[in-house]
């Protein structure tokens, strides 16, 4: 078969995949609370894109960062811990040393995006995984893969990330990895378990005999049957976390544990904007705009999840 | 008796559950030398200054399953060893000292949470789609996007730098003087100070307590209430959506009788099991709200030893973490077994 | 035999409004249920029989709404439009006048409440008052007999039920329900409720009473659930039953025992019943006339022996051709049901109709008498 045909024959074979997803887009663009959410995270899409263009990550005199996500400090004007207001220059004000806020949240966008990918790939290939295993195979392995993710479940979160992270940093690790690492290493948990339940529900369905009737494999039978079916849930459950997760990621930085003081991270920001709300609103800048990010950040992903839960339930039902 | 052995059936699968969480942080440990963890099970600060005589007398340097019971008989003991840095105070008095704050933030949010939330949850499903229900959503979905260490700052930003209104930490300067032990005028029943300034007819301090605990509480239960809006909600909506409740309108019942009679009952079961679970997580998550406030519990007290890597305080508050964890889960098992009278009778 | 009308359904238009457009499910439908008969309401899935059997109670399930129409109900003393009165008054009729029994029977049931109280919540939302006197009866008897202490209790709660029935919202009342040792001058109503509940599950068959009602739905096997569902219909001895579908989701024997169970309690009660199914072999054992529905529409009207004799309408006719017989080659109808949200302007069976005229997909048929009590919508038949 030629390159050409088997291409036809793959679009003909997607062709319902194509047609749910256009069904779902058309549903997602009807509610209007669904429509922010997706008009949000195209905006924080559109914004990461753009981020060179919108703050270009050069130095003050003109020459290109070393690393674009440490906020430039203009060398020619003098060195001032105290915050100063939206001017032309700084279209967000500054922060503590001369830091513009602006361009601290343009470069966060993406460094939030950065995190919250890389978290949900790993938590969802780990989740996956077990959760396929101990789903399917069930009996001793399964129970233990169960009992283990309880366990780890159990532990307080935030502070065994704390921990973690400040072990880490003893160890070499620069902070934001360290961040990254222990959140998916206390993150998995909870989608292995989804996962398992929902290759659960799917195990006994009957086009799962019928696959094995006609002799496929274990592995054929997990990845063509059984995960499609199972994705549903996870789809809106992962779009939901990956605010929940860059929120988690801003708590830390927020608590001194995430990146560096000059970084480009929401929540160092408001770390940094700490020391200036004991002067009221007078500062407003410092946090206001930040948090602002990482809410209207936060509220897209959910307003998607929470859309696409609705959509995809109905549309369940009526298979 | 089908509740009876339910209870005793999951109660046999909390045990591997601790043993695991215990295994677990004694494994963790072993990776920590023998040094650092002889605060482990110092509790009288002059120890600290011959660890070698502790790591002998604890056999730190012995094979694993000698520590591991060694460890295992301490904890039983109450001793949860010291904290390595700051005074060499023993972990557990220092970890009574604090819990009162938390207790304090849990007993006031956890009511007005699932109060909120039930109440909104069955308004906004009940009138689905219209003008509540949007209203309800919104402000939900803002619950549970809006940091809590932002919604804190600007609470702090405008009510206690600005208007003045308050101040961090759980007392006043006054207040810290009214509740002052040894100035003799004052007894500590319960740590709480809403009560305890009730218990000792001081009204100020009781007032005041109240007003510092404000701002963290609306935190609370802004943020959290907005779950227990979207689980109501939907499991209303679920409960409606049955033929028990088109059977009930056709034998005439009302509108507003099959609601409250008919669909809540039902809806309100996962609603239980989850502000259960909610109130449980409270005890042990309120790190950053207590950190934003400087209100002195044990979230904040646990996250100043983490960054320390403080060590023995640290397991300490793993393993009560893990302890509040699995005995919530048998509560709400058992509560949802006792509501539910399909699981009650098998 | 001229019987009266119980119930006319005239021009009764119901449309669902969903994403996908308006469905129009009911588009005119009319409908005669005379009294003291067992009507049979045909139809496959998705004609709109269960929705015209909701309709009769005035209900609508959301996002369904009622159009227009008639519902032309003979209460004996009066008669009512359903659609034309007010909620308040409906809700004294739906559960009393009229019950409705379901078709899968643990789900009518609510899962956390017993048997017992899902009975007594008839009893006590239609028959308060009579309840209140029998209990009020019994007290004064109680007071006769009594001496001294007692009878001084009995005094009370006799008090206290007669203030009830004049009044039972009055304060006095609704603290006294409240308060642990006043509050059991209800308990000789639950008596009187929980000795009438017995007698009813012993009507239908349900053996041991006593322990039934204390059992949740679960509980019970599906046969048991049905009967327990017969009998909260049964309450307020209905001059209507529908029944949706009762026995589709039952076992084959256990559906025999509950079609025999209907036909003798119909006897007994003298009520009428429009029983909604799709078994024609249903309808052939228990009803007197049968009414046939396709997509939103009655079709055709007729007693049953002259229904299976003589079909009129071409659905009808393809319905019995298309019931298996051994020996014969397994016939369907050919096509499928068309779309209700854009409906055709004619006839709604016009492109699978083996007849199919000229004027049928421009004009509606209409429902006519062409025999005695034999109605068809077609027009083949128009011109006598």
């Amino acid at each position: 078969m030629s390159t050409k045909q088997r291409f036809s024959e793959f679009k003909k074979r997607m062709q319902p995949t194509i047609k749910e997803i256009k069904f779902t887009m058309k549903k997602i663009l009807e509610s209007p609370l669904s429509l922010a959410g997706v008009a949000l995270v195209s905006f924080f899409i559109a914004i990461s894109l753009l981020a060179p263009i919108l703050a270009p990550p050069r130095d003050w005199k003109g020459y290109p960062l070393r690393d674009p996500f440490e906020i430039p400090r203009d060398p020619d004007e003098p060195y001032t811990t105290m915050p100063a207001p939206p001017t032309s220059k700084y279209p967000f004000g500054t922060t503590t040393g001369n830091l513009s806020i602006y361009y601290g949240c343009i470069w966060g966008t993406i460094y939030a995006f950065r995190l919250g990918l890389i978290v949900i790939a790993a938590v969802l290939t780990i989740g996956i995984l077990l959760g396929l295993i101990a789903g399917f195979y069930g009996g001793i392995i399964g129970e233990l893969i169960m009992r283990f993710t309880d366990i780890i479940l159990a532990f307080p979160g935030l502070i065994l990330t704390m921990a973690l992270i400040v072990a880490l940093n003893r160890a070499g690790w620069s902070n934001i990895d360290a961040a990254m690492l222990s959140i998916i290493l206390v993150g998995w948990p909870g989608y292995t378990r989804l996962i398992r339940g929902e290759v659960l529900k799917v195990k006994t369905e009957d086009y799962i005999e019928a696959a094995r009737a006609s002799g496929a494999s274990d592995l054929r039978i997990m990845v063509k049957h059984t995960l499609p079916n199972a994705i549903y849930p996870i789809v809106i459950v992962a779009s939901l976390d990956i605010g929940s997760i860059v929120l988690f990621a801003a708590a830390l930085s927020f608590l001194g544990l995430g990146a560096p003081p000059n970084y480009a991270d929401w929540g160092q920001l408001i770390n940094q904007a700490g020391d200036w709300v004991s002067y009221g609103l007078q500062y407003w800048w410092t946090f206001l705009l930040p948090g602002l990010f990482i809410t209207l950040f936060c509220l897209g992903w959910n307003l998607l999840g929470d859309a696409l839960r609705d959509i995809l339930d109905p549309l369940y039902r009526r298979k | 008796m089908g509740l009876q052995d339910y209870i005793i059936r999951r109660l046999i699968l909390m045990i591997p559950t601790i043993l695991g969480v215990v295994v677990l942080i004694f494994a963790v440990l072993q990776m920590i030398p023998p040094e650092s963890r002889a605060s482990l099970y110092i509790t009288d600060p002059k120890q600290f200054r011959n660890v070698g005589d502790v790591i002998k007398k604890y056999g730190l340097d012995q094979p694993v399953y000698v520590q591991f019971f060694a460890w295992l008989n301490q904890i039983l003991h109450g001793n949860f060893g010291s904290s390595q840095l700051g005074g060499h105070k023993p972990v557990l008095t220092s970890f009574i000292d604090r819990l009162p704050a938390t207790v304090e933030i849990v007993i006031y949010s956890a009511p007005l949470i699932v109060f909120f939330g039930i109440w909104l949850g069955t308004v906004s499903a009940v009138n689905r789609d219209k003008l509540p229900d949007h209203i309800t959503r919104v402000t939900s979905i803002l619950g549970t996007s809006l940091p809590s260490f932002f919604f804190g700052i600007i609470l702090i930003s405008i009510f206690v730098a600005q208007l003045k209104w308050t101040t961090l930490y759980r007392l006043s300067e006054q207040g810290k003087l009214l509740a002052d032990i040894s100035r003799g005028t004052f007894r500590l029943y319960t740590g709480l100070y809403t009560i305890d300034g009730l218990l000792n007819g001081n009204i100020p301090l009781f007032l005041d307590a109240l007003k510092h605990l404000a701002l963290p509480v609306l935190v609370l239960v802004f943020i959290q209430s907005a779950t227990m809006v979207r689980v109501t909600r939907s499991s209303m909506l679920e409960a409606l959506s049955r033929t028990y409740i088109v059977a009930a309108r056709a034998k005439g019942l009302s509108r507003k009788e099959v609601i409250y009679k008919h669909a809540r009952r039902n809806a309100l079961i996962p609603v239980v099991t989850i502000s259960g679970l909610l109130v449980g997580g409270m005890l042990t998550g309120l790190t950053i709200t207590e950190t934003v406030f400087n209100f002195g519990g044990i979230g904040q007290w646990a996250a100043q030893a983490a960054i320390q890597l403080d060590v023995s305080i640290v397991i300490f508050y793993a393993m009560f973490s893990a302890l509040i964890f699995v005995i919530s889960n048998l509560i709400v098992d058992i509560l949802y077994a006792y509501i539910d009278p399909r699981i009650r009778l098998g | 035999m001229e019987q009266k009308n119980l119930v006319e359904i005239r021009n009764l238009y119901l449309n669902f409004y969903t994403y996908d457009g308006v469905v129009k499910a009911l588009d005119g439908v009319e409908l005669d249920i005379k009294k003291d008969e067992i009507l049979g309401l045909v139809g496959e899935t998705g004609c709109g029989k269960s929705v015209t059997s909701l309709a009769t109670l005035a209900m609508v399930i959301s996002p369904g709404m009622i159009e227009s129409g008639h519902i032309e109900f003979d209460l004996g003393k009066e008669k009512l439009d359903l659609l034309n009165i007010k909620e308040q008054d409906r809700l004294k009729i739906r559960g009393k006048q009229v019950a409705m029994i379901f078709q899968e029977p643990r789900a009518a049931l609510n899962p956390v409440y017993t048997v017992g109280n899902q009975i007594a919540e008839v009893y006590y939302h239609h028959r308060k008052e009579e309840l209140t006197k029998a209990a009020i009866s019994e007290a004064e008897k109680d007071v006769k007999n009594a001496k001294g202490f007692k009878r001084s209790i009995y005094k009370r709660e006799l008090s206290l039920l007669e203030k009830m029935l004049k009044n039972p919202k009055s304060l006095t009342v609704r603290f006294a329900s409240k308060i642990p040792i006043l509050k059991r001058f209800q308990n000789r109503i639950k008596r009187v409720v929980r000795k009438d509940t017995v007698e009813l599950l012993r009507l239908l068959r349900i053996p041991d009473p006593q322990r039934v009602i204390d059992m949740y739905p679960h509980e019970l096997s599906s046969g048991m659930a049905q009967r327990v569902v017969i009998a909260i219909a049964l309450t307020c001895n209905p001059t209507l039953l529908i029944a949706d579908e009762p026995t589709t989701n039952l076992d084959v024997t256990v559906q025999m025992q509950i079609l025999h169970l209907i036909k003798e309690l119909k006897g007994k009660l003298g009520s009428s019943i429009l029983y909604v199914t799709h078994d024609l072999g249903v309808v052939a054992e228990l009803c007197e006339r049968v009414a046939v529905m396709y997509a939103g529409n009655v079709v055709e009207v007729a007693d049953v022996m002259a229904f299976f004799k003589n079909p009129l309408h071409p659905y009808s006719q393809a319905l019995l051709e298309s019931i298996p017989r051994p020996g014969q080659k397994f016939v369907s109808i050919p096509g499928t049901v068309p779309s209700l949200v854009n409906p055709p302007i004619g006839c709604r069976f016009y492109d699978r109709c083996r007849y199919a005229l000229e004027t049928c997909p421009k004009v509606k048929p209409e429902l006519v008498e062409i025999e005695k009590g034999h109605m068809v919508a077609c027009h083949l038949y128009r011109e006598g």
